[in-house]
């Protein structure tokens, strides 16, 4: 089972290495830099989960993702940039980026960072066994990307925009497996919270006219951007962008003049090498593109099995105090999402019982302030937001903000759990409910 | 003293038991002009297919513009042909559905890339500019061995092979492609080996071998 679960981040490894080699002088080295970082990543990762908080190792791991994803974007852009002609004070970089000793550190930094993702899916307790079995296999795999790069086709020319490119789209590709590390999502979800940011911004500048007339028209078309595609478009455009950039600046690079050759023939034979050089350099960028693609599937359709129960219903005593026993048909404690209705006065409000991982019991309704209330589900030491695909670690539930679930008071005894029914649905009414009439109107 | 163009020792070709050429030495040096004569039989075309790279000596040394050709692959083969040969056939062999022009820009795409002026530019030398959009068709014998000779000088062959390049044609246009070819020579410098039975085409050669069942039995030099 865990040899399954690692074999996308192997393959990516692979991959990486693989692309890394190409064009390289001193192969043995890079090899050897490329399982060194693999597996210092992959350790870092590893002992980081299991010693400081869990939430942490993702946090930075995901933050290296977003960097490497916006060089990507910075790279992309100057290629496309010098495309069309327009130089750019970075002759000194692109000179140190050129030295194999900068390739070497590249080529580490983003083995670790593609070891740091399997390590995160790995998580704390790993045997030993494990151990040995993927340093054995990263190196196998890194001697395969040696034989294989003496392979493949001579043409196949890489360009750096399109080196980046496959790297970054790998590490992307590795890392949509685990919904932790999975960056299509939050991007969908930033991309949702700038719109409604803005809009409601410009609402309250008074730039969008409030007239009797066109008042319903125009939140019709305002509902719009309200709603969950707004994120998924937007994501999926900010996601492509930088790999698009890299096809236009290959495509448009220049053709070498030939002004100075006296034979057609030969003019034409030097013209002709140079778009085979330009059309193979859009092989990388090809694959990325396949990679980034996959990625967002990932994201849309994870693999991951969410513990999402079918809510029990549930009645108030004469006192109107929802009682629920710790241990009965339900244990509370086994540290499993528990759903639950309850339903008073034509008002019904979803709510769940978790225990957190500090050990304590907390009461939340299964939705949160800013989102339909599509609900949540648990997998993987968190809680997923079904409507924007937020993850929320589950030391965080019971705490109020963003998308987190809303908190409801409650008191906790020897025998259970006791909350108010009013204040239930009080609390769903006046957080949930105002959201729901929104988007109802909308439609 | 010139760079030989071609260079074969013991040059041999056998189908099966039939041997076609027997083993032959020969040096054609460097802008040479070589007429090949024969009988039916006598291996002229055998001798051209392996000189041109079309096909591959059973046994013997040949070596055409410094590459041993029996040394190739078929990918190396294909790009000798492409860039250092060009040849004119008998029976034309211009794709039926294209127009002269369309003829000659097929030739450099599979060189390169094509380049309608350069296209347009050479068959106006061969002096067809008038008859650029006709379709081999409705063109005639000697116009349609002109558009040949386009096709066979656009990529500018070192080596320009000739097999019976006028048999289908008149005297008149026989002497017309011939004086072209000369011209075309002249400019572009080019080696050539072109297979006859036509003593009087033969005599437009520097020199001028005789085979016999496979067998190189004589050789002159037509002009000094």
């Amino acid at each position: 089972m865990i040899a399954l679960k690692l074999v996308p981040h192997l393959v990516a490894f692979f991959g990486m290495a693989t692309v890394a080699l190409r064009g390289a002088t001193r192969r043995g080295m890079l090899a050897g830099t490329a399982l060194a970082g693999f597996l210092v990543g992959t350790g870092f990762a590893v002992v980081s989960t299991g010693s400081v908080s869990g939430q942490f190792s993702f946090s930075l791991v995901r933050a290296l993702l977003a960097l490497s994803f916006l060089l990507f974007c910075a790279v992309s852009f100057t290629a496309l940039y010098q495309s069309l002609g327009g130089s750019l004070p970075v002759g000194w970089l692109e000179r140190l980026s050129s030295r194999p000793v900068s390739r070497s550190c590249a080529l580490f930094l983003a083995s670790a960072a593609a070891g740091a993702v399997a390590g995160c899916r790995l998580g704390p307790a790993v045997p030993s066994w494990v151990w040995g079995a993927l340093a054995a296999a990263a190196a196998v795999l890194v001697l395969a990307a040696v034989l294989l790069e003496s392979r493949l086709p001579a043409g196949l020319s890489t360009s750096r925009a399109g080196y980046l490119a496959l790297t970054v789209a790998f590490l992307l590709f590795s890392a949509s497996w685990s919904t932790r590390l999975d960056l299509f999502a939050p991007l969908t979800m930033k991309v949702m919270k700038f719109t409604h940011d803005f809009v409601h911004q410009f609402f309250e500048s008074m730039l969008i006219p409030d007239h009797l007339f066109i008042h319903s028209y125009l939140w019709g078309y305002i509902g719009l951007l309200f709603g969950k595609e707004v994120g998924f478009w937007g994501g999926l455009i900010i996601w492509f962008t930088p790999v698009v950039m890299v096809f236009l600046a290959i495509g448009l690079e220049r053709l070498p003049s030939v002004a100075h050759l006296r034979q057609g023939a030969q003019r034409r034979r030097v013209l002709a090498e140079a778009i085979r050089t330009r059309r193979m350099r859009l092989v990388l960028p090809g694959l990325a593109l396949v990679l980034l693609a996959s990625a967002v599937y990932r994201s849309l359709y994870p693999s991951v099995e969410y513990w999402d129960p079918k809510p029990v219903p549930v009645t108030a005593n004469a006192g109107g105090e929802i009682f629920l026993p710790r241990k009965g048909e339900i244990d509370l404690m086994d540290g499993k999402l528990h759903k639950y209705v309850f339903e008073r006065g034509g008002k019904t409000a979803r709510f769940f019982v978790l225990l957190t991982p500090s050990g304590k019991l907390t009461v939340d309704l299964d939705a949160c302030a800013i989102c339909k209330p599509d609900g949540y589900g648990q997998a993987e030491g968190t809680v997923l937001c079904y409507y924007c695909k937020t993850l929320i670690p589950l030391e965080t539930v019971g705490k109020p903000g963003g998308c987190n679930p809303v908190p409801v008071p409650f008191t906790e005894q020897d025998d259970g759990i006791h909350l108010s029914g009013v204040t239930l649905i009080n609390t769903w009414s006046g957080t949930v409910q105002s959201t729901t009439r929104t988007t109802e109107k909308g439609k | 003293m010139a760079v030989a163009t071609i260079e074969t020792s013991g040059l041999t070709r056998s189908y099966g038991e039939i041997c076609a050429l027997k083993p032959i030495d020969l040096s054609v040096p460097e802008g040479e002009w070589l007429s090949v004569m024969g009988h039916s039989g006598s291996g002229k075309s055998t001798l051209m297919n392996l000189v041109g790279g079309l096909d591959r000596p059973t046994a013997g040394a040949l070596v055409v513009g410094g590459q041993d050709l029996s040394t190739l692959t078929e990918d190396g083969l294909a790009r000798f042909r492409r860039e250092y040969v060009g040849i004119i056939f008998q029976q034309h062999h211009l794709v039926p559905y294209l127009s002269a022009l369309e003829n000659v820009m097929l030739s450099q795409y599979f060189h390169s890339v094509p380049d309608e002026a350069e296209a347009r530019h050479a068959l106006e030398r061969v002096g067809l500019g008038h008859r650029l959009k006709n379709r081999p068709g409705e063109l005639s014998g000697g116009e349609q061995q002109r558009v040949c000779i386009a096709r066979a000088i656009i990529n500018s062959p070192k080596l320009l092979l000739g097999d019976e390049p006028t048999g289908n044609l008149d005297h008149k246009s026989t002497l017309m492609v011939m004086e072209l070819l000369k011209e075309l020579r002249a400019e572009e410098r080019f080696t050539v080996v072109m297979v006859t039975h036509n003593e009087e085409v033969a005599a437009w050669g520097d020199r001028t071998i005789y085979l016999t069942d496979g067998v190189l039995v004589r050789e002159e030099r037509t002009r000094s």
